[in-house]
């Protein structure tokens, strides 16, 4: 198994709920996305996946390591387990006046020794494996400018190779692909599923788009208010069920006219699969 | 997608650049500590060790008699009220100076020569210098401190409110700009919502430094603690010069407690009210008028003699005093020597600092370190000067190392803000993904926290060279030597080449800084 949630609940400090009960697990290499209305957990859920947040409740084992309940002692985990984690953030974690170079680099700090990632910051340690990763996703050209010199779709673009870069086991992607235009969406997409294909790693991703989760993701988790709502196969998820999962909060209102229910994958994403 | 061809090279384009400049920092290094006569043997020597502890072992019992605790508490209400009077000239100074030398809330970027030429003129010569010149027109007195301070720290405010409100996100006012709003409607809408908190925090910082200012002023008969300090240094009267340092270190720590809570009023949301001041913006207005009346009224400050035609004149005749300066071969080395020593003793002082600051900026529990660095700063460098040549004997590494105790404290508190406001999630992110806490600092919060550190540096290395010059009136070497001893022997040509060659000195390293600046920017 790649991860195990058992029941996990997780409170914030101000008392809000963001998860209740979820139980989750997935074998290595699966496939998963995640979708569901803004506020239902997704990002939360990934937090929990990948050790930046602790449970309130519940059992968690990540690649094989059980990880302790609420913050106490034993936090954080230990670096060999987190260097193994990968993940794409929704708004990307570089810092402006970093080189591109070095920001994707950084990918590996978990995997460096000290001395390698000293050398790193005066002479790139590596520069094939940092161009590699950008050209993956078209910005190899990019490799010695500034991070802040780029665009919000390239700032994403460089998220994702510093994530390839690092070869994780577990990729957890929080909306990869929310700056970028359709298009580039898809492509970026499937070159997360084939990074992770390609390595036996396990993906879980949220998105907005559902029609690319559909398209692209064997399986589909829908969350609502910190539950799960449903965990189907990709073409086992029904325009009903998204309609429940996406319907305004009270549920009984029917959709109005001006807010259809989301998509379905239109005739292009059928290439994704 | 096609897997693009092998890169045609790869080669970092910057590791050229990286090693010229580390290879030319290296070669300028060691010129530089020859000249700041740097010498770690002196420091550890034990015959000067002996004296300094000697002088050490005074400081207990502090001297508590009541007379010289009443003449302590009357001369500490004195310095208050210099600083406090001299920073609100400056003030009233540096902004319409600021808004007329800053491209803040411009659509074009605008040379503006006459409002940058005063600043650099009034923050190119120190606040000691002008308190020396005002000395001998107004003389001894209060006045000459305020007037001293307040056309000195009116450059520095000035320069400094120009630049922050350039570093704020120019976008809110250039909208309101292109909608038809007017230059000082646009900034005041625009700009001043984010860069109010700065503009106000480096203002109370520069209230803080005025107070030390004004005690150094002390040393040239403008009154307040500096004059007692004066006194208790030269009859090496440590009990008396303990309770003194006590007091600073009060004085600083409440200026500390007035900041915050000055911050505090700024980030607490505004009210759902249409009037512009609540209590509590409402009492610290008034407690701030009330505090620059007291003062005025406490210096017995007569502000219209100040403004008379006889003032004028008397101060024409002064000043015509320096002109032409000398310029003669023989004076222009010496002079020469004299801003190569200064130079070495700042760069070699903040660079000592800096270290220093970024050590102990890094903790995470600050309390303890945040003590150590109120205690390094809340002792002006003249002071440090007075206790290092007791360490290390009079010259130029005595006004290195009090320069860097001094900074040390001013820059390890700007690190450590600096360090705590940069975004937590870059390095938040490494973590995540394995990188240790150090690795983590390096490559994710350093990166984002660079820019600023390297600007208060900078900016600080600036100060420091004024700073530098002033060192020499205790005789620890540079330019205020030879000013102080030409002065004293009313050699007033030679004096105006000195102070020539300071504000020569200043604008070239304005200029050497602010291509830096652009550089890293």
């Amino acid at each position: 198994m790649s991860f195990e949630l058992d029941g996990v609940g997780l409170c914030h400090p101000g008392g809000h709920a963001a998860l209740h009960g979820i139980t989750l697990a997935a074998r290595q290499g699966e496939h998963v996305a995640l979708i569901g209305p803004s506020g239902a957990g997704k990002t939360t859920l990934l937090n929990i996946l990948g050790t930046a947040l602790g449970a309130s409740s519940g059992g968690v084992r990540v690649l094989g390591t059980a990880l302790a309940p609420a913050p106490p002692a034993a936090w954080p985990p230990p670096r060999a387990l987190r260097a193994r984690i990968g993940s794409v953030h929704q708004a990307p974690p570089l810092p402006p006046r970093q080189r591109v170079v070095t920001a994707v680099l950084a990918g590996r700090l978990g995997q460096w020794p000290t001395w390698k990632a000293l050398a790193s910051l005066l002479y790139p340690a590596d520069l094939p494996g940092a161009h590699a990763a950008l050209a993956r996703v078209q910005l190899q050209d990019k490799l010695f400018a500034r991070c802040d010199q780029l665009s919000g779709g390239q700032l994403q673009r460089v998220g994702i190779a510093r994530v390839l870069y690092q070869q994780p086991e577990l990729l957890l992607a929080d909306e990869p692909v929310s700056a970028l235009d359709p298009t580039l969406a898809l492509a970026t997409v499937q070159l997360l599923v084939q990074d992770a294909a390609a390595r036996g790693a396990t993906l879980v991703a949220s998105l907005h788009a559902v029609d690319l989760a559909l398209a692209c993701f064997a399986r589909v988790v829908g969350l609502r208010a910190g539950r799960i709502a449903f965990d189907l196969p990709a073409r086992a998820v029904t325009p009903a069920l998204l309609q429940a999962l996406y319907a305004p909060p009270g549920g009984a209102a029917p959709a109005p006219a001006g807010a259809p229910p989301p998509p379905l994958p239109p005739d292009g994403y059928a290439a994704c699969r | 997608m096609p897997l693009s061809a092998p890169a045609p090279h790869l080669r970092d384009p910057a590791a050229r650049g990286r090693l010229g400049g580390a290879l030319l920092a290296a070669v300028l290094l060691w010129p530089l500590l020859q000249a700041a006569g740097f010498d770690l043997a002196a420091l550890l020597a034990p015959e000067n060790l002996r004296v300094l502890g000697g002088f050490l072992r005074q400081f207990l019992p502090p001297e508590t008699g009541a007379d010289f605790l009443a003449l302590l508490a009357r001369a500490t209400l004195e310095t208050l009220a210099i600083a406090t009077a001299g920073l609100a000239l400056a003030f009233v100074l540096a902004v319409p100076l600021a808004y007329g030398a800053s491209n803040a809330a411009r659509e074009r970027p605008r040379w503006s020569p006459v409002a940058r030429g005063l600043l650099t003129v009034l923050r190119g010569i120190p606040e000691l210098v002008w308190a020396l010149v005002f000395v001998r027109v107004f003389g001894l007195g209060p006045a000459a401190g305020v007037l001293a301070l307040g056309l000195a720290y009116g450059g520095m405010l000035g320069k400094v409110y120009a630049e922050i409100l350039e570093s704020v996100p120019a976008a809110p006012a250039q909208a309101l700009l292109r909608s038809g709003a007017r230059r000082p409607i646009a900034l005041l809408y625009g700009l001043l919502p984010q860069a109010a908190r700065e503009l106000s925090s480096y203002t109370v910082y520069r209230w803080e430094c005025a107070v030390r200012a004004s005690v150094v002023m002390g040393f040239v008969g403008a009154g307040g603690l500096g004059q007692l300090m004066d006194q208790a240094m030269k009859m090496l009267n440590g009990g008396e010069a303990s309770t003194i340092l006590a007091t600073f270190m009060l004085l600083v720590l409440a200026a500390d407690a007035l900041s915050g809570t000055l911050r505090r009023a700024l980030d607490a949301p505004p009210a759902a009210r249409a009037a512009p001041l609540g209590w509590r913006s409402g009492t610290l207005t008034a407690a701030v008028l009330a505090a620059l009346a007291a003062s005025l009224w406490l210096l017995e400050m007569d502000l219209p003699a100040l403004f008379t035609l006889e003032a004028a004149r008397s101060m024409a005749e002064f000043a015509g005093g320096f002109f032409p300066p000398e310029m003669g071969g023989a004076w222009l080395r010496q002079v020469a020597r004299g801003v190569w020593e200064t130079l070495a003793i700042s760069i070699v002082g903040t660079l000592l600092a800096a270290l220093l600051a970024l050590l102990l900026a890094l903790p995470r529990r600050r309390a303890p370190w945040n003590l150590l660095l109120n205690l390094l700063r809340s002792v002006p460098e003249l002071v440090w000067a007075t206790l290092t040549a007791l360490a290390v004997g009079l010259g130029p590494f005595a006004g290195a190392l009090a320069l860097a105790l001094h900074t040390t404290g001013v820059l390890g508190r700007l690190y450590a803000e600096a360090l705590q406001n940069t975004p937590p999630t870059a390095a938040r992110a490494l973590r995540q993904a394995g990188s240790g806490g150090a690795m983590a600092f390096l490559y994710g919060t350093l990166p984002g926290a660079a820019p600023q550190l390297l600007a208060y540096t900078l900016y600080r290395w600036e100060m420091n060279i004024r700073m530098a010059a002033i060192l020499g009136f205790v005789g620890a070497g540079g330019l205020g030597q030879l000013l102080y001893v030409e002065l004293s022997l009313f050699h007033h040509p030679q004096a105006g080449t000195v102070i020539l060659a300071m504000l020569a000195l200043s604008v070239a390293v304005d200029a050497a800084s602010a291509a830096l600046r652009r550089r890293m920017g």
